[in-house]
């Protein structure tokens, strides 16, 4: 048996993430005893319809998010518990609502700092209603083997340790959570665990008190034992003590009440609890309490570690005398052990997982990425630039001061190349219809292909192939390709031409062959095959997709990545376009109709549908 | 519980219709002046000037001036302001009307469980507490307002005669109002005077308490609550109570002189248990502090910090409970942290640590505790099977 909650709680939690975390733990609880979700639906607006995920051991549930409580009951009847989990600002509201709903008889409350008005103001609706409410400020309410209201209990593994699988002999009451959790670990330790297990909560006006718990605990047969523990400030332990010296009670009472302290610290010093201040001439003080339990028959040790002790002969002694009869002790390898997550068990090294994706270029599981393992920070600081990042994730390997040097050029030279270029116009067409900036820029990306700036890969590919299979044969090479490829990449141009050359290409060849000590097998290939073309016809010489592409294999790059270099560097041009078509507050533009020729059928009449 | 200074107590009675006398708040002496010449009350009432500060004991220190004309408020205020008194420095003073009366009462309200209770006596002033016999009790269940000719029937009983006993009970009324739509939790005025000769009331001197968890609803809350421990609060409090504002749970912390023992305890019940098993076996504690509500543990770590600067100590409880949910493992690196940094300050030398706690995380957070003797620290580490208090005994017979 129990109070307040067992097996037969439906709970509906009202708050956000909180309640969700609370959620999460009440279910584990479900999960050890098997029992059926305690937790049937949340209130909680900004999130109506949502659905929350709470496992139950390996159970998946979905918990909907209600708009309003009375949604939240009317689909979910047997809700007969509400956990206010809000606000302190609505949680008067939000309280006040379930205790307004027919079938909700519990309410306890978690939050913190609410008004001591608010409070006051709730307990007597509860009380005129014949309903408990309880807290604000509680951690919850636990009965062993049947139900767990709230995080009380903590982890899993407590809930095992403070034998609250199964009900024992003890009943809990307290003001404060923690010593929630603590004292129903020394009724497991020092006694057979408890039977249900209250937190009050620790504010001045609480919405029940002591006495209330006690009467249900006297009316529990299974409960032969309560543990009180209280503290300084109202008058709460006193009437638990007046109830105590009343009459002959069936339960034994065991106290421990904090703030003794007081009597040697500064007077009105703050402790943790709203309601832990002693009142005008001693009234309400720890020496007070003690004194009133005591003289009213409650074990009431020295200090709170005492309290082990005093559990322990109290239980020895209802042994003896034959109230509680001593069970077999439940062998706990027979207990479920909480499913553990796949990273959990990953861990541990229990489990293979195939992996979905694999990456070799880069790692942002630390504090900064890492670029093939060199952290951001230490390139800037050691002064690399962004050729070298460029080099490290597509090429994976920090390119020579000289190597940098060529990519920065390859990269400043094919930025852009004016507005009318299709892709460039292609992004410009976009920014004047209002399209923003990464799809304007992706408008542009997409011309990039067989006749605009995708020939890179192609030529270096090639003449790749060329150095290779006819290194001293370049008709033969000529010959293969116009077999099985086509027209040369990288060779031709429409308007440049021997006599007209492009200065990109000069200036690039100049400079690689000139300036650095690269090796250029490629680029000298092509320059040889660039001959024989020219010797054929004037504009097929080697263009600058040719040349980036030759350039790029003698860097050593893949050829899956020279296309990349032509698309970065144009992303420039093309983002640089948008700014400044927008800079312009550039207006929708279409074509005119002279730029078009209409070779269209004449105008017609329809025919019937047939 | 929020105790307001007076300047903003008498804002709020002003709202409320409760007569009190014409005051002004400065910071500036000079100032007072100006307003001598702006206000009529100023130049020709007799003056009271008070430190507008949480200090007890203000009369005996000199802090309250009585009878001034407006040079002598003027040159009390100059005098006032700048003191320092311990921790404190007198920044604001009040300026009040010392209103010329013929009798002094007392008017009192109060909240508890089941509403709030009202207390009259026509006995008021300093000789009240020898006439706490003569004071007349009215209790208001909670939602109910007591009809005026209740409260006059209360005053009349209290000894208030014919028309007196209807303003006083007018007043009362007010109060009740006050109280009420202010979410104070007390109200003391005393003395409420009167002045026959024009049937003048005004709360000469009044003690408020509001519940600071109610400001979010109210907008015009423009002060902020004075300290509640007797004393100003010191740089360390007040810089944990900085970090305390800003973070999801608490860390909270009171210095008190003179003890030897420090506390590094968790949660607002278990904290107070540790703080009486010091004093229950004849130990001193060098404060009082607390987290809970799973701090970070960047604000644990400040607190250890600050901790382990109190001066003298020679040993740390760092205790707790069996925690529900505050992570055990990540509240404890924060008080390592705290440790190695104090330690590396030259600070903890011959201090002896005593370790107790449960809940999640336990093993971890406890090992990491653990592994510190391997640097040094006399550090003594128990788990759950450790009576939650008993490492107070094992730290006092060491």
């Amino acid at each position: 048996m129990s109070i307040l909650a067992n097996r037969d709680t439906r709970a509906v939690i009202i708050g956000g993430v909180a309640g969700l975390n609370a959620a999460k733990r009440m279910a584990q609880f479900d999960f050890l005893i098997n029992r059926p979700l305690t937790v049937q639906a949340f209130v909680y607006p900004p999130e109506e319809g949502q659905q929350k995920e709470i496992y139950r051991g390996g159970e998946l549930n979905n918990v909907t998010v209600y708009s309003s409580l009375n949604k939240a009951v009317e689909e979910n009847p047997e809700i007969n518990t509400a956990l206010i989990y809000i606000g302190a600002s609505r949680a008067y509201q939000s309280a006040k609502e379930a205790l307004d709903s027919k079938g909700i008889k519990l309410v306890t409350m978690i939050t913190e700092g609410v008004p001591e008005k608010d409070a006051k103001r709730l307990r007597k609706y509860a009380l005129e209603k014949g309903k408990i409410f309880n807290g604000p400020s509680s951690i919850g309410i636990m009965s062993a083997g049947e139900c767990r209201l709230g995080v009380i209990g903590g982890e899993y593994k407590n809930l095992k340790l403070c034998n609250l699988y199964r009900p024992g002999s003890f009943g809990v009451i307290t003001k404060s959570g923690g010593l929630s959790n603590e004292a129903m670990w020394l009724c497991a330790q020092n006694g057979d665990g408890i039977t249900s297990a209250v937190a009050i909560g620790g504010d001045s006006y609480p919405g029940t008190d002591f006495v209330t718990y006690l009467n249900m605990f006297e009316n529990d047969p299974d409960t032969k034992a309560v543990v009180i523990v209280g503290e300084v400030g109202g008058t709460l332990e006193e009437e638990a003590a007046e109830w105590l010296g009343k009459e002959i009670r069936r339960i034994k009472v065991i106290a421990s009440i904090g703030g003794t302290c007081q009597d040697v610290l500064p007077q009105g010093m703050k402790f943790g609890h709203a309601g832990a201040k002693e009142g005008k001439k001693g009234l309400g003080s720890a020496r007070s309490k003690i004194s009133a339990l005591r003289a009213a028959g409650a074990v009431v040790p020295e200090t709170f570690g005492g309290l082990s002790k005093a559990i322990k002969e109290v239980y020895q002694e209802l042994l003896k005398s034959g109230v509680i009869k001593p069970e077999a002790e439940l062998d706990e390898k027979l207990l479920p052990t909480l499913p553990p997550s796949v990273q959990e068990v990953m861990k541990q090294g229990e489990v293979i997982v195939e992996p979905l994706i694999r990456t070799t270029i880069s790692d942002d599981r630390g504090e900064e990425p890492r670029y093939v393992g060199y952290a951001a920070s230490e390139l800037c600081e050691k002064g690399y630039g962004i050729e070298d990042v460029i080099a490290l994730l597509w090429n994976k390997k920090l390119p020579s001061r000289e190597e940098s040097e060529i990519i920065k050029r390859i990269i400043m030279i094919s930025a852009d190349h004016g507005p009318a270029v299709s892709g460039a116009f292609g992004s410009i067409i976009a920014a004047c219809a209002g399209i923003d900036l990464p799809q304007a820029v992706s408008a542009g990306m997409t011309m990039i292909g067989p006749r605009f700036g995708g020939a890179v890969t192609n030529a270096g590919k090639y003449f790749k192939y060329g150095v290779k299979e006819y290194p001293n044969d370049i008709p033969g090479f000529l010959n293969w390709m116009k077999q099985n490829v086509g027209p040369v990449p990288g060779i031709g141009h429409r308007v440049k031409s021997l006599k007209n050359p492009d200065k990109r290409v000069k200036y690039l060849v100049e400079y690689v062959k000139g300036k650095t000590t690269l090796h250029t097998p490629c680029l000298d290939y092509a320059l040889e095959v660039e001959k024989i073309t020219t010797s054929k016809k004037d504009n097929l010489i080697l263009n600058v997709d040719g040349t980036i592409g030759c350039i790029l294999v003698d860097l050593d790059f893949s050829e899956y990545s020279l296309n990349g270099f032509f698309v970065l560097a144009r992303t420039i041009g093309m983002i640089g376009h948008w700014i400044d078509q927008n800079n312009q507050n550039a207006r929708l533009i279409r074509l005119y109709d002279y730029l078009i020729n209409y070779a269209v059928k004449e105008e017609r009449e329809v025919p019937e549908k047939r | 519980m929020a105790k307001i200074l007076e300047g903003p107590a008498m804002k709020l009675f002003n709202k409320w219709g409760i007569p009190v006398p014409n005051y002004v708040v400065i910071m500036d002496p000079d100032r007072l002046a100006q307003l001598g010449e702006a206000n009529k009350w100023l130049r020709e009432s007799k003056l009271v000037v008070k430190a507008h500060e949480a200090i007890g004991g203000r009369f005996k220190l000199g802090l309250v001036k009585l009878g001034l004309n407006l040079d002598g408020a003027v040159q009390a205020a100059k005098e006032m302001i700048g003191r320092e008194i311990g921790t404190s420095v007198v920044r604001q003073v009040i300026v009040a009307e010392m209103l010329d009366h013929d009798e002094e009462y007392y008017l009192s309200i109060a909240g508890n469980r089941d509403g709030t209770e009202l207390l009259l006596s026509n006995k008021g002033g300093v000789d009240i507490e020898d006439n706490w016999d003569t004071v007349k009790h009215l209790f208001i269940p909670i939602d109910e307002t007591p009809s005026i000719e209740r409260i006059t029937e209360a005053a009349l009983e209290a000894g208030f005669i014919g028309e007196v006993a209807e303003r006083v009970a007018k007043i009362a009324s007010r109060l009740i109002l006050c109280f009420d739509n202010e979410d104070a939790q007390s109200i003391e005025i005393n003395p409420l005077v009167i002045r026959k000769s024009d049937m003048r009331f005004a709360a000469l001197d009044a003690v408020m308490n509001v519940d600071w968890d109610a400001r979010f609803r109210h907008a015009d809350w423009d002060f902020k609550p004075v300290s509640e421990i007797g004393r100003p609060f010191t740089e360390a409090e007040q810089q944990i109570m900085d970090i305390d504002a800003r973070i999801k749970g608490s860390v909270k912390l009171v210095e008190v002189p003179g003890g030897n023992i420090a506390l590094l305890t968790a949660g607002g019940g278990a904290s107070v248990f540790y703080s009486d098993a010091v004093v229950a076996r004849g130990g001193s504690i060098a404060n009082y502090a607390e987290y809970s509500g799973d701090p970070p543990d960047w604000a644990v770590e400040a607190l250890t910090v600050t901790i382990c600067k109190l001066p003298n100590i020679k040993h740390i409880i760092v205790g707790g409970a069996i925690a529900n949910f505050t992570d055990v493992k990540a509240t404890f690196n924060g008080i390592i942290n705290g440790f190695r940094q104090s330690k590396s300050k030259g600070y903890l030398e011959n201090v002896k640590i005593w370790v107790r706690r449960g809940g999640p995380n336990e093993n971890l957070g406890l090992a990491a505790m653990k592994k510190l003797q391997e640097e040094g620290f006399d550090i003594h580490v128990y788990d759950r099977s450790m009576p939650m208090t008993d490492i107070v005994d094992l730290a006092l017979n060491s």
